[in-house]
């Protein structure tokens, strides 16, 4: 119990910062092509294989708006989100409790009820999805993540320098 | 291959490590003890050492004296170390292995879970003639798969005495995880007694090794807890068995002292990492007759591969690993701490223990051990699960809500893939689709002596696949063997027939797909070893079933694996526990 609310402690933390930025999360469903009609300063492609994602990280200035083209080349769903490391270590401990709790599928959570506003999407296998993204100010150093259980640990992560 | 130079240095532990780290040469050394493998900073790409890297390795075996636990021992040496040296090989390349006998009997190397040509398979009177005394042995192979592996003597006992070493494959190609350093973990079982008399004692006297036997204290306890006609009938359904409640291995700590890389838990082998690093560890069950429980306390260990084939990864807190078996885990130490690897004896009668730590000599708290799990409860979900159910009349179930039930562990009948109520798909001629669970496997639990809701233990139902293995055929017959055996004159055999007993091979037909169904009519756990092809694990993950070379099936169970009968020659086919396999539970299988 006691390590359930310092998870949320945790998250209500990130954000806090997240949420004072703008950033804009598109491509969750099938409306990428809206994509075009917005500002950004650069494209950056990635790709999600199985567990790992290319590039192993990046720099991003702050403030520059970014539209991450996310490429699934493995074999597993995988999502991309974006957090500082404590609030991806959050999601990922409670995405573990709920497959190890009643048998939801993990991946959706991230989005919805825990990710809460942590930019993130789920990309299924031969799928590439969209997401814009606005580098905060305030901010060192975040990470790109997959919390699906096991695909951190197995590699899925990386370094954003801002 | 720097070994050589250390042993014979004349310098204290320390100046050998400072030295070692400096000049990067190997500080194995430093532990004082063989195997020079077992270096504790592990395996980088910029600092391999003590290590016989391939393509072609020469190794000697010897029998000379060498401490064990600090006491004087005669174990098997290989290169003047027991367990052998790691022998490090790539995928790809063709591997030339050269051993020379320097014992005064025949021995043999067996490459577990290699794929390789009949006669690289190293089983004296299936593969080849065995190595006579001074003799060398040449066996070359392609290397075709990557992973975490092991070798060991196919000759009588002498696994026993330390003839046994980790075989590591690095892979061509990315694999699918990362890390930044990696060790390998090897747990033995090794006895001052010499093996052919422990043989001789399983086979005069049982339960010899098992001090933990029911007294006429337990006798009065279940009296009270069950009442009287319930205690009678569970003793004499185990007298029936012919065996004891208590036994959970039939060879104990009474006798073994459990080793991690060759050290014993108070000599405590130090992994060393830099906190925030992935490590990975290759863990491998060398042992000749014990389960292991493995858990780091404070850490979370992710399982990325099972007998040496990438698995999805799933995070635990602890694995059962039989022997023969071998898992890779990733494990994330942030904290400047050491933490304790401790791999419990399934049978609770002692430990292997090593320390993951960021600086030599540090340790961290042993947790305590378990009680001795009984049989007992485990024993009726067996009889439930379509034994004898007439040997349960008479036995008044209300009174089980009376038991306790924490000695229930092991039987989460949520988990009981063997209950109905369970839809399978079966096919038209009525056998189950291809990857199916068999009715009567319970591949959701561990086993007997583990509380599923303790913490996250991993099940066989865990281990999936990334893709499919190539051969999707459904398989074309069934074959089953029964594992038997009569504990009280320890005899162990397939389908109630020792290897003396019987007339001829099992016959696989040439390419082949069959499905291969193991029914364990003993109260046992049994590992069983396919040599030269595959067990596809039917586990229940359909298209995703993993491929494994050893299978723990365990008492009571019925489990089943797909096979592509694809290696022409005889293969042995048998329990890995080393006296069960001497006993008769062996098997030559024909492919042709």
């Amino acid at each position: 119990m006691r390590t359930h609310y310092l998870i949320l402690g945790l998250l209500s933390m990130s954000l806090g910062t997240l949420t004072t930025t703008a950033w804009a999360s598109l491509g969750h469903g099938d409306n990428s092509n809206e994509v075009h009609n917005l500002d950004f300063d650069r494209t950056i492609s990635v790709e999600a294989g199985d567990m790992w994602f290319e590039p192993e990280e990046m720099t991003i200035e702050p403030g520059e708006t970014v539209q991450f083209d996310i490429t699934n080349t493995g074999n597993l769903e995988h999502e991309f989100v974006i957090g500082d490391k404590a609030a991806q270590k959050a999601h990922r401990e409670m995405m573990q409790g709920m497959t190890e709790g009643h048998g939801h599928g993990g991946h959706d959570m991230a989005e919805s009820e825990h990710g809460g506003q942590m930019p993130s999407v789920s990309i299924k296998a031969g799928e590439t999805k969209t997401l814009v993204w606005t580098a905060p100010e305030n901010v060192e150093r975040l990470e790109y993540a997959c919390n699906i259980p096991g695909h951190y640990e197995s590699g899925m992560y990386g370094e954003i320098n801002l | 291959m720097t070994r050589s130079n250390i042993i014979t240095h004349p310098l204290s532990r320390r100046q050998v490590l400072k030295g070692g780290v400096a000049l990067g040469v190997g500080s194995a050394a430093a532990m004082g003890l063989s195997p020079a493998w077992s270096n504790p900073w592990g395996h980088t790409n910029a600092y391999a050492k003590g290590v016989e890297e391939g393509p072609e390795v020469s190794l000697a075996i010897r029998r000379e004296s060498l401490p064990i636990n600090g006491k004087e021992a005669r174990p098997i040496s290989i290169n003047h170390t027991s367990p052998g040296p790691m022998i490090r090989l790539k995928e790809g390349q063709d591997a030339v292995l050269r051993v020379t006998n320097l014992l005064d009997e025949p021995t043999s190397i067996h490459w577990h879970g290699l794929i390789l040509p009949p006669g690289m398979d190293g089983v004296p009177g299936v593969s080849f003639a065995g190595i006579a005394p001074g003799e060398t042995f040449t066996y070359r192979f392609p290397v075709r798969q990557n992973g975490t592996y092991w070798y060991h003597s196919h000759s009588g006992v002498q696994e026993q005495l330390g003839h046994a070493g980790p075989l590591i494959i690095d892979a061509a190609e990315r694999e699918p995880f990362r890390y930044d350093r990696e060790h390998v973990l090897l747990l033995t079982d090794w006895t001052f007694e010499d093996p052919m008399s422990v043989f001789r004692n399983l086979k005069t006297m049982e339960g010899y090794y098992n001090f933990q036997e029911r007294t006429i204290a337990d006798l009065f306890a279940d009296m009270r807890q069950n009442g009287l006609a319930d205690t009678v009938e569970m003793r004499s359904m185990w007298a029936k068995m012919r065996m004891s409640s208590r036994d959970i291995a039939d060879v104990t700590g009474s006798t073994y002292t459990y080793l991690i890389n060759g050290h014993s838990p108070e000599e405590n082998w130090n992994a060393l990492f830099k906190p925030g690093e992935h490590v990975r560890l290759r863990v491998i069950n060398g042992s000749a007759m014990s389960y292991f429980d493995v858990r780091i306390p404070g850490l979370k260990m992710t399982v990325v591969a099972a007998d040496g084939q990438p698995v999805q990864p799933v995070p635990v807190d602890e694995f059962r690993i039989g022997v023969a078996e071998t898992y890779d885990v990733l494990v994330s130490p942030e904290d400047d701490q050491a933490y304790t690897i401790f791999a419990e004896s399934m049978d609770r009668s002692g430990y292997a223990r090593a320390t993951l730590a960021p600086r030599l000599g540090m340790q961290a708290e042993i947790p305590e051990r378990r009680q001795i799990a009984d049989r007992g409860m485990e024993a009726m979900s067996v009889h439930m699960d379509g034994m004898d159910h007439s040997n349960m009349q008479g036995m008044d179930h209300s009174n089980m809500q009376d038991m306790d039930h924490s000695n229930m562990q092991g039987m989460d009948h949520s988990d009981m893939d063997g209950m109905a109520g369970e839809q399978r798909k079966t096919r038209e001629n009525g056998m189950l689709a291809a990857g199916e669970a068999q009715p009567g496997s319970r591949y959701g639990q561990a086993g007997i002596g583990i509380a599923p809701d303790e913490r996250r233990v991993l099940v066989y139902r865990d281990l999936k696949a990334f893709t499919p293995w190539p051969d999707r055929r459904e398989p074309g017959r069934e074959l089953e063997l029964h594992l038997t055996g009569n504990m009280e004159r320890y005899m162990w055999s397939f389908d109630g027939k020792k290897f003396s007993e019987v007339t001829g091979p099992i016959h696989f037909e040439k390419d082949e797909r069959l499905r291969l169904i193991l029914i364990n009519d003993t109260m046992m756990e049994h590992p069983i070893h396919l040599h030269g092809m595959w067990m596809e694990l039917e586990n229940g993950q359909g298209e995703l079933i993993p491929r494994k070379h050893t299978l723990n099936v365990k008492p009571g169970e019925r489990v089943s694996a797909l096979i592509t009968a694809d290696a022409e020659g005889s293969w042995a086919f048998h329990c890995h526990l080393l006296y069960h396999m001497d006993a008769g539970m062996f098997r030559v299988v024909r492919v042709s």
